[in-house]
């Protein structure tokens, strides 16, 4: 049996896949995208999020195969060839970023949570990021930008 | 390795599980946990996984419905966020928006919750208050039963191998006082300690509580149920209540040394809890 998905806007077609093998396994190890970080594997630290069909989920907690026949977007399918994403570039301008492990998970969190809910107030974002672990800034800077990627996203700021 | 199927429809699950070699998967956060720990003491992945969270069966979700159903395969988020559920079952609402994070309630289901048995499980201590009963079915037939039958022990249950749980029904629309409460490490994300849910009638004819975390299983205080029966609303009856039901938790648990802290958590916990529950009936603090 062949695993099909949609990765990041392209279809992928791999076959041998374990079924107990974890989406973050396969991201990372099968197909090279290493943007996706393994924190604790156990779904504590929501460095590993993607989005599964635009929601985020932990993708260490999440099994390869529940991918099929959907579309996953990881850090890596965010930009476009020029410019970043509204919520990457937002995160760089609030100084969001020290280390960096946590950032892509931050940022599929914030983007998902953002898709939804295009101007929410600070305990939403709390709440959206709860799952998100940051051992670097503190999280003031990050709720920042989370705020400034509202506002990029609404066009009220360029 | 172990081969993944996706169930088409319930004869093909059911024929699959009956089988006996394969575990289920729903949302997955407790079973790839699992998996994970199998792993790294080199013990063998199951030989079939078999991913039930397509069946429609168990996505069915019909809160308002006379006898309402909450199907397995239901996500933590959808009971959050579906405002007929918040409308018919609130306490299922307010349990679920307080179980792990974005990301687990997105992909947690809560007939997952109750299967995997974790004394620490939100979603089984709402159900077990609101007397909630399993549907299960097997390549025998189907059966019924309350929650406190099915979950005996921490990630024990009374499933037979072979057998799906398909959803939840609740008897009759319960009251509308609804409450949840949790005590965890910090208010995110953390397991529960212990976690309390509570429904009450205007009457005090028919209040239902259940506490969890802090037993094997979540239990109905039926004591405590039985002295709120036969008293007078009021701060005083909130309180004896609490009093009630830390006497329960320390006759179950014993004086351990996490008592020191917990017992006197159940008592308050439990004490707001009556009283915004009754709030939420319109009735004075
Ligand atoms: S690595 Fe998945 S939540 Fe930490
Ligand atoms: S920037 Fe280092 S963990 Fe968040």
């Amino acid at each position: 049996m062949e695993l099909i998905f949609k990765l990041n806007g392209e279809e992928v077609r791999l076959s041998q896949v374990p079924g107990e093998e974890s989406l973050l396994t396969l991201l990372r190890e099968r197909l090279g995208l290493t943007g996706t970080k393994e924190g604790c594997g156990v779904g504590e630290c929501g460095a590993c999020s993607v989005l599964l069909d635009g929601k985020v989920v932990n993708s260490c907690l999440t099994a390869a195969w529940q991918a099929a026949g959907r579309e996953v977007t990881t850090i890596e399918g965010l930009a476009g060839d020029e410019d970043l994403h509204p919520v990457q570039r937002a995160f760089v301008e609030a100084g969001a970023v020290q280390c960096g492990f946590c950032t892509p998970g931050m940022i599929l969190a914030a983007k998902s949570l953002l898709d939804q809910n295009p101007d929410p107030d600070e305990e939403v974002i709390k709440n959206a990021l709860a799952g998100n672990l940051c051992r670097c800034t503190g999280y003031h800077d990050i709720i920042r930008a989370v705020r400034r990627a509202g506002k990029l996203l609404r066009g009220e700021t360029s | 390795m172990s081969s993944f199927i996706i169930a088409r429809d319930l004869p093909e699950a059911l024929e699959i599980m009956g089988r006996g070699e394969a575990r289920i998967i729903a949302g997955g956060t407790d079973l790839m946990i699992h998996l994970r720990q199998a792993r790294l003491s080199s013990r063998q992945a199951p030989p079939v996984i078999l991913d039930v969270s397509r069946l429609p069966e168990l996505q069915r979700l019909e809160p308002g419905a006379p006898r309402p159903f909450v199907g397995a395969g239901v996500t933590f988020h959808r009971l959050e966020s579906d405002p007929e559920v918040a409308r018919h079952l609130p306490l299922l609402a307010q349990a679920a928006s307080m179980v792990g994070s974005l990301q687990v309630r997105q992909t947690g289901t809560i007939g997952g919750n109750v299967a995997n048995a974790s004394p620490a499980a939100d979603g089984m201590t709402a159900l077990t208050a609101l007397g909630a009963r399993a549907e299960i079915a097997s390549l025998k037939g189907y059966r019924e039963c309350s929650i406190e039958e099915l979950v005996t022990a921490p990630n024990k249950t009374t499933l037979a191998p072979g057998e799906i749980i398909l959803g939840f029904t609740v008897e009759e629309a319960p009251p509308a006082g609804q409450v949840f409460a949790k005590v965890g490490r910090r208010q995110a994300v953390s397991v529960a300690r212990l976690n309390l849910a509570i429904s009450l009638d205007p009457q005090l004819g028919d209040p239902r509580i259940a506490l969890g975390a802090c037993f094997p299983s979540p239990r109905r205080l039926r004591d405590v149920e039985k002295l709120i029966r036969q008293g007078e609303p009021g701060r005083q009856l909130w309180q004896a209540a609490g009093q009630q039901a830390a006497q329960h938790f320390t006759d179950v648990c014993g004086w351990r040394s996490s008592a020191v802290y917990k017992a006197p958590a159940v008592t308050r916990v439990t004490e707001r809890a009556l009283e915004r529950a009754w709030q939420a009936l319109g009735g004075a603090a």
